[in-house]
């Protein structure tokens, strides 16, 4: 018999205590968002609330417009993370399988892009952006994230198209196919779950993304939800049921994403060891 | 040649994107702290020299911002290692429902650091907060304390949720490590009678190292980056208690609109970040660090 490492009451005790750690910030909002106004300025703390009320969630959407928030995101952050992944998808592919001269300057190139702070250039994009007609445009984000993805997520790229045996690729080459034809038929089926790791992780990432954002878009029908939270807080005299109705809109898509693609993300973490 | 051809074609997208999306912004980053670019002047910019880093650094409080940060990233990154390692240590032999279990602990990191800044910041509320009930209910204290509006407890408040957003990141990347360490080690130990310290100091944490090491690196420099949680909670107050280098250079666009004063703080970052790596890899000897 091996010896556990820690016995099994205190294994249960501290599994626990990690569990309500994590796990109790998230019901405390959404209990937050569905207790009427009067409740949450309530001392003591009211741990349940017997009159659930939608309250919050109306006036999120009657008056902070947040369904255009919603949209607005949903377009850039999946656009944004389809075309960081088809980027990426095609340079891991030659980084992991092709020797040649660049090929370590240019992996060091990716790490070290992702070191540079996003504010520190966000003011240049801004200026580059105003002269292409950019600015308060949607398009704009999905480029600049797009941009930020690419380098994290050629590196995931790489670490899965690594544990791809090589073998099955040559054996194709010599059944006929050529490099391209290998490539779409028989790697890419097979990296499947890797790209939706890849896709998934920067849809997480680009549906948080707040500061180009706040920079970006000028006017409420652009805004993102991110952006939409931070112009609710701005306000004077916010009600927390509001705002925790927010969160928990804000919160939705990637608990389902990540809950879907745990698994795979945490491969993909695990194999290309980067993240920004 | 055609195999050159196609490992251009299939590169050059991504190092186009990124040199246009963070290499040239960079370098005229770097540029824009060398001029006199703000709000109220954006018609004759021009070359400043060291004008914007000698005002950062005159700045009396600027020698708080950076010991700010320091502790920032020292006790964020500190706590998240060791309880992200416990986390790691407790989930490694199968239990009943813990892919379940994983999917719920490991949520806390694929949440925006701004929510959570505003969610904490409801939850440790001074007046209204759950957690000042919960302390009182217990018995540690008798009435309500203000974490983020009490300049000595601000940066404690801060840290303690940045913890909390990142022991999932650590656990996660410890726990595959730890899946890969051969069982027939510990057999071996075992027979030679060592208990489970023994086996953590000498087998355990000498093989995962390099991820260790990798992991260390990547979320100093990630946590020295991540104004959001801050942003959430306190923007930087009360009294500046809690601006790190990365708020202060924010407000500076924010607040100031002074761009190219902003882009200095920038450039300083980036300096502390290069000086870090260069060190870091430096003593954790380099052959360790692998891509």
């Amino acid at each position: 018999m091996k010896k556990k490492i820690f016995p099994k009451v205190i294994r249960i005790i501290l599994l626990s205590m990690f569990f309500v750690f994590a796990i109790f910030p998230l019901y405390w909002i959404v209990i937050t968002s569905l207790k009427p106004t009067q409740e949450i300025y309530s001392f003591p703390v009211r741990y349940w609330t017997n009159n659930p009320t939608f309250f919050g969630y109306k006036r999120l959407f009657e008056f902070v417009n947040f369904k255009r928030y919603f949209v607005n995101s949903i377009f850039v952050s999946i656009g944004a993370s389809f075309v960081s992944t088809i980027f990426a998808m095609l340079s891991g592919y030659i980084l992991s399988r092709k020797e040649f001269k660049w090929k370590y300057p240019i992996i060091l190139f990716l790490f070290f892009s992702q070191m540079i702070p996003t504010y520190l250039i966000m003011v240049p994009q801004y200026t580059m952006f105003s002269k292409l007609n950019l600015i308060n445009k949607l398009t704009s984000l999905i480029i600049i994230y797009s941009g930020f993805g690419a380098a994290f997520s050629t590196i995931m790229a790489k670490g899965f198209f690594d544990r791809i045996p090589k073998s099955i690729e040559e054996a194709a080459l010599i059944d006929g196919c050529n490099e391209i034809q290998s490539l779409f038929k028989i790697t890419i089926p097979l990296m499947l779950p890797g790209l939706s790791a890849i896709l998934s992780f920067s849809f997480v990432n680009n549906w948080n993304e707040l500061f180009t954002a706040v920079m970006f878009l000028n006017t409420s029908d652009k805004y993102t939800v991110p952006v939409g939270l931070y112009s609710i807080v701005s306000k004077a005299g916010v009600q927390w049921n509001v705002l925790a109705a927010g969160i928990v809109i804000a919160l939705l898509p990637t608990i389902i994403v990540f809950a879907i693609s745990q698994k795979y993300i945490i491969a993909g973490l695990t194999q290309g060891s980067l993240k920004d | 040649m055609r195999r050159k051809k196609f490992i251009f074609f299939l590169l050059l997208p991504t190092l186009l994107l990124i040199s246009f999306i963070i290499l040239y912004p960079t370098i005229s980053g770097v540029m824009l702290s060398f001029k006199n670019y703000s709000l109220y002047n954006f018609q004759n910019i021009e070359w400043i020299g060291f004008e914007n880093f000698k005002t950062i650094f005159s700045d009396p409080f600027y020698i708080d911002t950076i010991w700010n940060t320091l502790k920032w990233v020292i006790f964020s990154v500190f706590f998240q290692l060791i309880l992200g390692f416990i986390l790691a240590l407790l989930m490694k032999e199968p239990f009943k429902g813990r892919g379940v279990y994983a999917g719920l602990v490991f949520y806390p990191w694929a949440i925006s650091g701004f929510a959570i800044g505003l969610i904490w910041s409801w939850l440790l509320n001074g007046q209204f907060g759950v957690i000042n009930d919960i302390l009182i209910k217990i018995g540690i204290i008798e009435e309500g304390i203000s974490f983020l509006s009490d300049p000595s407890l601000a940066m404690f408040s801060v840290i303690l949720v940045n913890v909390w957003y990142g022991i999932p990141f650590f656990a996660i990347m410890i726990l595959a490590a730890l899946q890969s360490v051969p069982d027939s080690l510990y057999d071996a130990a075992e027979i030679d009678g060592a208990g489970y310290f023994t086996k953590l100091f000498n087998i355990t944490i000498p093989y995962i190292k390099p991820t260790l090491i990798n992991t260390i690196l990547l979320r100093t420099i990630w946590v020295m980056n991540f104004p959001d949680i801050i942003y959430g909670m306190t923007r930087g107050g009360p009294a500046g208690s809690t601006e790190i280098l990365a708020v202060k250079m924010i407000n500076t666009v924010f607040y100031e609109s002074d761009y190219s004063k902003a882009a200095a703080h920038g450039v300083v970052i980036i300096l502390i970040f290069f000086i870090y790596t260069m060190m870091y890899l430096k003593l954790t000897s380099k052959g360790e660090f692998s891509l």
